[in-house]
């Protein structure tokens, strides 16, 4: 059963269209929500936790409508915004004991977890510091602490990683993993490094213009705008001739082919054999997060090269 | 050999009772009056609300102590004030709190973004103000209610007070009645001010603007240009005081000899629900940080 169901959700701001009939499904673990600046990636996440209503479409988030259900909704998930958003003059443990009692957990319950949801994201022994005196890393993971203490079944991060240095970053996206893995909540993941969310999700939904442009396993997104490599000692000309006669598109990479619309790699085999070409290089192209995002059309059509 | 040993501080599921929004509203309602309190605060932040706190209650204390030790039936009927004179010794407790205390509980959620975060749980707006303009009015309550019940439980067991359990059910009614007209009112106005500006000391100042300003109007209106008395009412220094005066049916002050009760009623209402008004449009239209 997916975590969230998106189906063709448009929400606007007076004269802006910050999401323009965004469709997709999040299912289990953890899930990057990617995009430029301003793509609508937190409307999106507001319209999940039911803080406004979407003009049009259809949304669901663990089998709830978060715009009838918008209370027992954000009860089930955890949010931590991507702004500063802490009093600084309150202790670390104060603050997350109230939040997952304003989430609905008895006062004993929610004290005793506070502590413990410091404890897993490293400021165990910080937590009775006020908020004010700690550094922004330390901040974004009470931030983490106060979106996990009441038990969420699905956490909805905001730019977690905003403001860290690199080693506080990879500490913070470790720590996201296991939030996906050994906790086992899912974890939808609003990021617009692209690196980060390569290393840390199984799945992404990237959004530009307020549109899904392509969502799903991060294999399946790498596969869907892959092709082969192909290098030959000499004839590239005559396979690139080969090739386009049998329907393929075939793009000229420095010394290499890029071919795509491969139904079949026996194909390509058949061809090397037949022109009796030496080979020097048959692989699937290898694709970045980065490569799908642009190919997506986020920017606009991508060009080829020369 | 050590008794050193492994503590598994793996992450542990909750599958205990969830309370709901009225859970929600409970706690954000404990955690505020904690926070305007200056409770779990620095001592600075506790100085103001336990002034107020102390002023409202040190007079009845006195009294009530005078009352024990001379037990001159003269004394408590010719010197000590009634329970309608009483507020005039609160009044003073109302105005720091409403106007320098009672700010700390909106305008800091504001200005930090805690306020965001608040409507990422089952809270919703109008239950989160609810939440905060119920403590307010609850803490108010305490200045309000506290000192006249201290002083008709210490009267009634010294047999100072009223006789009958008739006449003391009518003067716990009256005391009741007149703590919460006093506190609603300014629990209204100090959240209606509060909720313009983030900035607790901007709604401090404000705040004691809408108090002095409500009294130099309505009496420059009435004694310079002639409006007429019903106009006093609308200053909110006196005039609910002078209601609660009303409610234990004392004349009150000379001032307010020719105001009607409907008319202190009326500015009553109009300056509840002015607050009330205003602050939940402005919560209603309020944009969240996230």
């Amino acid at each position: 059963m997916p975590v969230v169901v998106a189906e063709g959700v448009v929400k606007r701001f007076g004269a802006t269209t910050a999401l323009a009939g965004a469709t997709c499904e999040i299912g289990r673990g953890v899930t990057g929500l990617v995009g430029a600046n301003g793509a609508g990636k937190t409307t999106l996440l507001g319209l999940l936790l039911g803080l406004s209503a979407p003009d049009a479409g259809r949304l669901e988030v663990l089998g709830l409508d978060p715009r009838h259900a918008g209370p027992q909704v954000r009860a089930l998930v955890g949010y931590s915004p991507e702004h500063r958003s802490l009093p600084p003059d309150v202790r670390a443990n104060d603050l997350v004991a109230h939040l997952a009692e304003v989430h609905g957990l008895p006062r004993r319950a929610a004290v005793a977890r506070a502590s413990d949801a410091l404890y897993q994201v490293g400021l165990g022994e910080e937590r009775f510091r006020a908020i004010g005196t700690m550094s922004t890393g330390q901040t974004q993971r009470v931030k983490l602490a106060a979106a996990l203490a009441h038990d969420p079944r699905l956490v909805l991060l905001d730019e977690p990683t905003d403001g860290l240095d690199p080693v506080q970053r990879d500490e913070m996206l470790m720590l996201i993993r296991r939030i996906g893995t050994e906790f086992g909540i899912d974890v939808v993941l609003s990021s617009h490094v692209l690196d980060e969310v390569e290393r840390i999700c199984d799945a992404a939904v990237i959004v530009g213009e307020g549109r899904v442009l392509a969502a799903g396993p991060l294999d399946a997104l790498r596969s869907t705008v892959g092709g082969w490599l192909v290098e030959v000692a000499g004839g590239s000309d005559r396979l690139a001739t080969a090739l386009v006669a049998r329907d393929l598109t075939v793009t000229p990479d420095g010394r290499r082919l890029l071919v795509e619309g491969v139904d079949d790699p026996a194909v390509l085999r058949d061809v090397l054999a037949d022109l009796g070409l030496e080979v020097v290089r048959l692989q699937r192209r290898r694709l970045s997060l980065e490569d799908v995002f642009l190919e997506s059309g986020v920017y606009g059509p991508v060009e080829g090269p020369a | 050999m050590t008794d050193a040993r492994i503590l598994d501080r793996g992450y542990r599921p909750y599958d205990g009772p969830r309370l709901g929004p009225a859970g929600a509203v409970r706690s954000l309602a404990r955690h505020t009056a904690q926070r305007v309190m200056g409770l779990k605060r620095p001592a600075a932040a506790k100085i103001l609300p336990f002034l107020s706190a102390a002023i409202a209650y040190v007079p009845a204390i006195v009294f009530v102590g005078i009352a024990a030790l001379v037990p001159d039936e003269r004394l408590t009927t010719e010197f000590l004030p009634t329970y309608g004179e009483y507020y005039a010794f609160v009044a003073s407790a109302l105005v720091i709190f409403t106007a320098l205390v009672a700010p700390e509980a909106l305008c800091p959620d504001r200005r930090t973004g805690l306020f965001g975060l608040y409507l990422a749980s089952p809270l919703t707006r109008t239950t989160y103000l609810v939440a905060k303009a119920g403590t307010v009015l609850a803490l108010l309550l305490v200045a309000t209610l506290g000192p006249p019940l201290l002083m008709l439980v210490a009267n009634v067991l010294q047999g100072l007070g009223p006789d009958s359990p008739a006449d003391v059910a009518l003067l716990f009614g009256r005391v009741v009645l007149a703590g919460l007209e006093l506190g609603v009112v300014y629990a209204a106005v100090s959240i209606g001010v509060s909720s313009l500006t983030d900035r607790k000391a901007l709604a401090s100042a404000g705040t004691l603007l809408v108090l002095v300003l409500s009294g130099v109007v309505s009496s420059v209106l009435v004694e310079a240009i002639g409006a007429p008395d019903w106009v006093l009412a609308f200053n909110l220094g006196p005039a609910p005081t002078e209601l609660a005066q009303r409610i234990h049916g004392e004349p009150g002050s000379v001032e307010y000899a020719d105001v009607a009760t409907a008319a202190l009623v009326g500015t009553w209402l109009g300056w509840t629900a002015l607050g009330l008004g205003v602050a939940g449009w402005r919560y209603r239209i309020t944009k969240v940080v996230r």
